[in-house]
């Protein structure tokens, strides 16, 4: 079963955060490779494994950055908002060499924490997620 | 001004009422006023929608007669 683990001095504090890189999804790779454009590079992010999160969420500007167009539209309740609209991007979640997700996710705006990636419950749904306070330690498995 | 996937959003609810009838719970593909097909899962209409018509905007949509929103508790999202 592929699988990531970190170890966080203060993750209590910080969260359990992780570096990852988005890349575009495999229907838009073969797509883009079909019409001779090249693929764009993955772009690196600082996520959070957020349980309070039922879908998955990037930093907007990042879809435009991997040259995405939306596949989807959905509406999201936030503490203070509801029913706002936004878009759907298939991407690739690479979390580690072998932990790599095929997924959507929705675009919106994250503010402060140089967060730019939610990893939500539809991801965490493929996989089992240990947390282990004491230890300062989280896994992820696939 | 219609902004991105109007269109194929407002042809969804158009339809919805029939999809909803012998579809329920699949994932329609939408492009501009057409309903290109109907798949079992999310990311096979991807897929199609991809190799049908490469890197453009596209609607999949689950058919359901009641849209589900999603959820979120933290404070992050800048909305």
């Amino acid at each position: 079963m592929p699988s990531f683990t970190s170890q966080i001095p203060n993750l209590q504090a910080v969260g359990p955060v992780l570096e990852l890189q988005l890349a575009v999804g495999a229907g838009a790779e073969s797509a883009l490779k079909k019409s001779k454009i090249q693929v764009p590079s993955p772009v690196r992010a600082l996520a959070l494994i957020d349980t309070g999160a039922s879908a998955t969420v990037i930093q907007q500007g990042m879809a435009a950055q991997l040259g995405l167009n939306p596949v989807g539209i959905t509406h999201i309740h936030t503490p203070s908002s509801t029913n706002v609209r936004c878009f759907e991007y298939s991407v690739r979640l690479l979390i580690s060499s072998n932990v790599i997700v095929e997924t959507t996710v929705i675009e919106a705006p994250l503010q402060g924490q140089n967060i730019q990636c939610l990893i939500g419950r539809d991801v965490l749904a493929h996989g089992v997620l240990v947390y282990i306070g004491y230890s300062n330690l989280f896994s992820l498995s696939f | 001004m219609p902004t991105l996937l109007d269109i194929e959003w407002e042809t969804f609810e158009l339809h919805r009422e029939e999809l909803v009838g012998r579809s329920e719970g699949k994932f329609a593909l939408i492009h501009g006023d057409q309903v290109l097909g109907v798949f079992d899962s999310q990311q096979d209409a991807i897929t199609q929608g991809y190799e049908r018509l490469g890197n453009v905007p596209f609607l999949v949509k689950q058919i359901l007669r009641f849209d589900v929103p999603q959820n979120f508790v933290t404070n992050l999202l800048g909305i």
